[in-house]
């Protein structure tokens, strides 16, 4: 397996079937790009990609599947919820103005600021950055859109039934009330349906966010454009790439710990009850595990837009774009070393804090980094105070004044003191305003003419920045001596002798100056700006090239597909936007009248394959309606239902991948424009949907990693872990199940195999779901013992968890074994044209492997301790 | 296709160099996580009293310079691809084989720096607050 070319894996060469290669000159000469298309091509070319990505219009639009659409609702549905957050928000200062006041009970005050805290992380900050990345990351990169538009749509729906779920529980009463972070026994034991509400509701959320990492991951390294090699891709298609990372190994310890919870609410396995030898600081780890890089998930992106903002203020290329890298790069690892940083009064061994410590202060140095390299730029630059400057500027001075008071309470003793004081609910809104929430409306005033090709208003947009600026400051800035002064966070109410109320009372009006500052903002956002007349093209003199985007609207994302080869290709690059409209990049037609973008390689992006891309539909909202019922169900204990509704979501995922994707198209061949002709499907590490399945497999195994951390940390945490005189799980009957997965596993790989040598496969694909089902049988049967009862104790709980986790793995691999069995029957697959093979093959890759873990974790390690 | 087979080999294609800058921080990572484990383990688990604590403190120590030596030897190899003396450039804007290679050495040198520090602030506590207390 060598690749000589740059063009993809290859293997096991196909009989008869040589899958076509790229032909024609890359990249082009100047001559090439100089050579002008005749105005007819051109017109008839627009004409057909106009029909190809036409948005559909009436009630139809809602079908539309494209990243422009997509991006704007779930932005819009992202800031709708962060409106209703900070509503809430601003009751609760109401409640606190004054001591003893009763404008909300206790009870409703905890649902709201449990609602608060939750809407703000889980609705609106991550998905705000996916929203905002599904929006503009294809501009960035001059692509059509993102490689998987039909997962972005489930993603956008998924998103809008969690929230809406989450958030409605408020008019029921029913709200979760435990924190945002759930502490249990709290939230298992005294709190009623709101924490599952709030597990499940949140748990669906955080499937679509990881949903749309794997599509945002896949965008950045395949789908940039022809020539647009790693050292010169926009710092925000960087941003991203770390992101995504960061989100598939934060994200799914929360998965994990949700499972683990949600089996203790529902079915009494007493993961984190002590007296049956649970524990629930594992909790606390879990979610701090997701917590703290959470936080760091939330920022980067932020920062990422600052990145793109910034050079067009200062109209200068970046400053230190290898130090922005490392900075990302770097905060992106170190921001996973600082978990316990909330947990520093839980007891831990004092030589444990400090390795929290000082990664919470080692965190400073990549973070400080990027702002010093804006700061650089600045001064070398000529700066305009546009309007998106200002909020940025605002941005990253209540960024800083946070970072401080964050080096504060990383010192493990000062953070004894005002732990759970407002004191860090000062700190906490500092880092978040000044890190997302100012930047990102700092980049809605620069993306505005971009997205809804429109300005907002300067003067609005001042106003709004002083109030909001203003505001948070009167708000936010006397909570540290609040906090000093020791009043708790999560208190519905205080005294009014201990000297709290005055300090109390002027955060309550400052709150006011920050809702109207918000006010203001969303005003600007919704007033009709019909009158504006038809905006330029490029209002603030970018040079990245969503500023190439086309004005009057067209649904196509960009004309022709550039080859570029600079940083800022609008400054750098002679005449690009003007060939760009003239078709006389790549792409510029759409022959069949269907939807493509290009596919690059990874590192130098040379094009190597035309992707067809999917269009509207309704099965998606069909598939997030039926997986919402199989989330949702479970929380009043439906669980037939919610079974019946998970098995039509499989079903409409299934219809919608085998009408969709990977289909065999009509060319093999095509042409791509500047005489370059491409592959029209590609399969294995070569294709979008390869990469798609290794990064959601990566985010699964951390999942996994997360259950397995689970049996150590009870090894670690309890005395007797396994419980003296326990019994073991089988190990004839887990050696049978660990048998059973490897064989099911080689014939996968053998079906694959033999099918590409142009031979009859099915045999293996009959005889790879047999085995697999044997596995699960042998597997159950391994710790389906009197003395294993999950409700007994945690050491039984702990085993069946990760049997449960391995039996819902191999029937979704029995799935897609069978898939592709009837892909074989029905001539979906051929010898050629065999992606959904080499997609299945590695998923059986990942399973084999934890298969072999579950077999030495359930069966053999507690026999050695 | 011509063009680019006229390159030297280290310039072509490098996706392993793209996963070659996150060594220095998957490092930092491991130390960090194997600290933590060994620390949490020995705590639970080990003897306690104050050689139990040097023990642990030296072990911990002992890892941290075969992290620090490990990220060092990284660090002279990105250095090397990075190439510094050669033609001073630090910028890499340019849309070629050399730049990028160059720019992914550069990137992967800085990384480098940044674990190292970071593996020796995993150390500090060991020297200063080495006790399961």
């Amino acid at each position: 397996m060598t690749d000589t070319t740059g063009m993809g894996w290859r293997d096991d060469p196909v009989d008869g079937a040589a899958m076509p290669e790229r032909s024609g000159p890359y990249p082009p000469t100047p001559e090439m790009l100089a050579e002008p298309v005749p105005e007819d091509v051109q017109a008839a070319q627009a004409e057909r990609l106009r029909r190809a990505w036409k948005t559909p219009t009436g009630w139809r639009y809602w079908t539309a599947v494209n990243n422009s659409e997509v991006g704007l609702w779930y932005t819009s549905t992202a800031f709708i919820f962060m409106m209703l957050a900070g509503i809430l928000a601003l009751v609760m200062r109401v409640q606190l103005a004054v001591p003893d006041n009763d404008v909300l009970d206790a009870s409703r005050y905890n649902q709201f600021f449990t609602i608060h805290g939750s809407a703000m992380m889980f609705l609106f900050a991550v998905p705000m950055f996916e929203a905002i990345s599904i929006l503009i990351l294809p501009a960035f990169l001059g692509a059509r859109d993102m490689p998987f538009p039909r997962l972005s749509a489930y993603g956008y729906w998924c998103f809008l039934i969690g929230g809406v779920f989450v958030m409605g529980s408020l008019l029921f009463d029913a709200a979760p009330d435990a924190g945002w972070f759930m502490y249990p026994p709290l939230a298992t034991k005294f709190s009623g349906i709101g924490s599952d509400i709030w597990l499940l509701g949140l748990s669906f959320i955080e499937i679509a966010s990881i949903a749309a990492a794997v599509e945002l991951i896949v965008g950045v390294l395949k789908c940039r454009p022809p020539g647009m090699r790693v050292n010169v891709m926009p710092l925000y298609a960087w941003y991203v790439l770390v992101v995504g990372g960061m989100i598939l190994f934060a994200f799914p310890p929360l998965i994990a710990g949700d499972l683990l919870f949600e089996m203790e609410r529902s079915f009494d396995w007493p993961f984190f009850d002590p007296e049956r030898g649970g524990d629930p600081l594992l909790w606390q780890h879990l979610f701090w595990i997701f917590g703290h890089p959470e936080v760091y998930i939330i920022f980067l992106p932020s920062i990422a837009v600052t990145a793109m903002i910034i050079p067009t203020a200062a109209q200068r290329p970046i400053v230190g774009y290898s130090w922005i890298v490392l900075s990302a790069v770097g905060t992106g690892f170190l921001s996973f070393g600082l978990w316990v940083h909330h947990m520093f009064t839980t007891g831990l061994p004092s030589i444990s804090l400090g390795f929290f410590s000082a990664a919470s202060a080692a965190v400073v140095i990549p973070t400080g980094v990027q702002i010093f390299a804006f700061l650089a730029t600045l001064m070398v630059g000529r700066v305009k105070m546009i309007l998106p400057m200002l909020w940025i500027a605002g941005g990253l001075a209540i960024f800083t004044a946070g970072g401080l008071t964050g080096i504060m309470v990383a010192i493990a003793p000062f953070d004894w003191q005002v732990h759970d004081t407002y004191f860090i609910v000062a700190h906490l809104h500092y880092t978040l305003f000044g890190g997302m929430v100012l930047p990102v409306i700092g980049g809605v005033y620069y993306f505005f003419p971009f997205i809804r090709k429109k300005h907002l208003s300067e003067r609005l947009g001042r106003w709004a920045f002083w109030l909001i600026f203003t505001g948070f400051n009167i708000t936010f800035l006397p909570m540290h001596l609040t906090g000093l002064k020791g009043m708790p966070r999560r208190v519905f109410t205080y005294p009014g002798d201990i000297g709290w109320d005055w300090l109390n009372m002027i955060s309550t009006l400052g709150a006011f100056v920050l809702a109207a500052g918000f006010a203001v903002f969303a005003w600007d956002l919704l007033r009709p700006k019909g009158r504006q007349g038809q905006i330029s093209r490029n209002p603030w003199k970018g040079g990245t090239l969503e500023w190439s985007h086309s004005v009057p609207s067209e649904p196509w994302g960009s004309r022709s597909i550039p080859y570029v080869t600079t940083r800022y290709p609008i400054w750098e690059q002679e005449k690009l936007v003007e060939r760009m409209d003239g078709g006389r990049f790549y792409l510029p037609d759409a022959s069949e009248e269907t939807r493509e973008t290009l596919v690059t390689t990874v590192v130098d992006a040379q094009p190597v394959q035309i992707q067809p891309v999917t269009g509207p539909t309704w099965i998606t909202h069909l598939a997030a309606a039926f997986t919402g019922g199989a989330f949702i169900m479970p929380t009043f204990k439906l669980y037939s239902l919610a079974i019946a509704s998970g098995v039509l979501a499989v079903a409409c995922i299934i219809y919608w991948l085998w009408t969709a994707t990977a289909r065999i198209p009509p060319h093999p061949r095509k042409d791509a424009g500047l005489g370059l002709k491409l592959p029209t499907y590609a399969s294995g590490a070569s294709s979008v949907g390869w990469w798609g399945m290794w990064i959601t497999m990566l985010g699964d195994s951390t999942a996994f990693a997360s259950l397995v951390f689970g049996a150590f940390f009870y090894w670690t945490s309890s005395a007797d872990f396994p419980p003296a005189g326990a019994d073991y799980a089988s190990l004839p009957w887990a050696a049978a199940a660990l048998a059973g997965i490897a064989t099911s596993w080689a014939a996968t790989l053998a079906a694959r195999r033999r099918n590409r040598q142009g031979h009859d496969a099915r045999i293996w694909l009959m005889l790879a779901p047999l085995l697999a089902a044997g596995a699960i049988t042998a597997l159950i049967l391994s710790v389906a013992l009197p003395d294993l009862d999950p409700k007994s104790h945690v050491y039984p709980a702990v085993l069946w968890i990760l049997v449960v986790w391995n039996v819902a793995h191999l029937g979704a691999g029995i799935v897609m074994q069978l898939y592709c069995l009837a892909g074989l029957t029905f001539g979906k697959i051929t010898p050629r044209y065999d992606a959904p093979m080499w997609n299945t093959t590695l998923y059986w890759h990942f399973v084999s492997v934890t298969g072999l873990v579950t077999a030495i974790v359930v069966a053999v390690l507690p026999r050695m301790v | 296709m011509a063009q680019e087979q006229e390159y030297p080999q280290e310039f072509a294609d490098e996706q392993p160099s793209l996963w070659r800058i996150t060594l220095g921080p998957t490092i930092w990572a491991i130390h960090f996580l194997a600290s933590y484990a060994a620390a949490a383990v020995w705590c639970a688990k080990g003897p306690w009293g104050p050689i139990s604590d040097r023990v642990l403190s030296w072990g911990i120590g002992i890892g941290a310079l075969v992290a620090l030596a490990a990220i060092a030897w990284i660090a002279r190899g990105a250095w090397r691809q990075w190439n510094y003396p050669d033609d001073w450039d630090y910028v890499h804007e340019a849309a070629t084989d050399e730049d990028r290679h160059e720019f992914l050495g550069h990137a992967a040198f800085l990384l480098a720096i940044v674990s190292f520090i970071g593996v020796i602030y995993t150390a500090l506590p060991a020297i200063f607050a080495g006790t399961c207390l």
